[in-house]
């Protein structure tokens, strides 16, 4: 299990979600298959990684291109960070 | 080029009273407190004197830029910007050229700020211009003076004084009002920013220095590093993620609710290149020594 943190602006109070480990498009995924209100928000028409979106994993933030190689490993949390934060 | 104001040297309270929390809280806007905490605990700030911009820099005077060095905006090199339709989308081929996306002309908004400028865009104009962007600190002081205001004319809300989303829909005190207006004015003409020339609520939306367009029309990027006054603040997670790697952004947009173009609000930006319809940008510097 993993635990996605989505900002509260998007979700109006609650900011934790449970989620599963793997490669971070796919746990992104299947959280956005989970939680279909959320999706255009995370993915683009092709279910790919929206470019804009930000994602940390714990306390390191996902270079773009290093995002499809990265491992969400069990119990670490992936925070989804907006361009714009906040406001 | 654009007037600019001089600011004496001062010290302020930057942010916001308890009290504003308690007010927004009590206000009929969907955001929750913790939402609007990173503008709290107000905290001293000594200034050196400086000078800003008056408004906004313009679709023309980046022009201006663009022309004479040829520069390519972070949205033209990646092929797309972000535009707003019915969520965010990355829309291939929107620019500050063409703001609503392809088909869309700036042709008329010569005056209007221009938008989709990322942080590096707005650091590159300023350099030419031999200025700067405004600290944090800067653009609050300019927006409403050492003494605390909600917005840069005072504490009351004038819907005549400022390019906000209610300047169109009326007021508004949810998300799902404001969803039905932008998508109906979507319907009409596309998704145009619905800028406003700079300067169009002058006089009356002045703010305390004479700056116009402080609260709405375009968000701004400022110089300063996201952080928290107090680095014991509860925040939202996701904005403390950004702590440390974004941009403080201010002065909301004509997107927004009346709460989010307040003098003290604070928003938080990528400033790795990503720019979108509703982000500009003002220009500062240091004061010349008299």
């Amino acid at each position: 299990m993993v635990t996605i943190v989505l900002p509260t602006g998007w979700t109006g109070g609650r900011t934790e979600f449970e989620g599963t480990a793997g490669l971070l498009p796919e746990v992104i995924r299947r959280f956005a298959d989970s939680h279909p209100e959320y999706r255009r928000r995370l993915l683009g028409p092709e279910t790919e990684l929206l470019r804009y979106i930000n994602y940390c994993v714990d306390d390191d933030l996902v270079p773009r291109h290093a995002r499809s190689e990265t491992t969400v490993p069990a119990g670490s949390t992936v925070t989804v960070i907006a361009p714009m934060a906040g406001g | 080029m654009s007037e600019t104001l001089r600011v004496p040297a001062t010290t302020y309270l930057q942010g916001s009273p308890p009290w504003l929390l308690d007010w927004l809280e009590e206000e009929d806007q969907p955001l929750p407190r913790l939402w609007f905490a990173d503008e709290t605990p107000q905290t001293e700030q000594q200034v050196q004197g400086f000078e800003i911009d008056r408004c906004p820099v313009t679709v023309g005077e980046f022009a201006e830029f663009a022309d004479s060095t040829g520069y390519r905006t972070d949205a033209e090199r990646h092929g797309y910007g972000l535009v707003y339709t019915d969520t965010w989308v990355e829309c291939p081929g929107a620019s500050w050229r063409a703001p609503g996306g392809p088909g869309t002309r700036t042709d008329g908004y010569e005056d209007h700020p221009v938008v989709h400028v990322s942080f590096p865009d707005a650091n590159a104009y300023a350099g030419w211009a031999g200025k700067r962007l405004p600290t944090e600190a800067e653009w609050e002081l300019a927006a409403r003076g050492t003494r605390f205001r909600i917005w840069p004319w005072g504490d009351q809300w004038d819907g005549s004084s400022a390019n906000t989303a209610e300047t169109y829909a009326g007021p508004l005190t949810s998300l799902e009002e404001w969803r039905k207006w932008w998508l109906a004015a979507v319907e009409r003409s596309g998704p145009m920013p619905r800028t406003t020339p700079v300067g169009t609520f002058a006089g009356r939306g002045d703010s305390a220095f004479g700056c116009v367009d402080m609260a709405g029309n375009v968000y701004e990027w400022t110089a300063t590093p996201s952080g928290l006054y107090a680095g014991a603040t509860a925040c939202d997670p996701s904005v403390r993620m950004a702590l440390g790697r974004y941009r403080v952004m201010r002065g909301g947009s004509w997107m927004n609710f009346r709460y989010q173009v307040r003098c003290a609000e604070r928003i938080h930006g990528d400033p790795s290149g990503w720019s979108s319809f509703a982000v500009g940008f003002r220009c500062a510097k240091d004061a010349q020594s008299e």
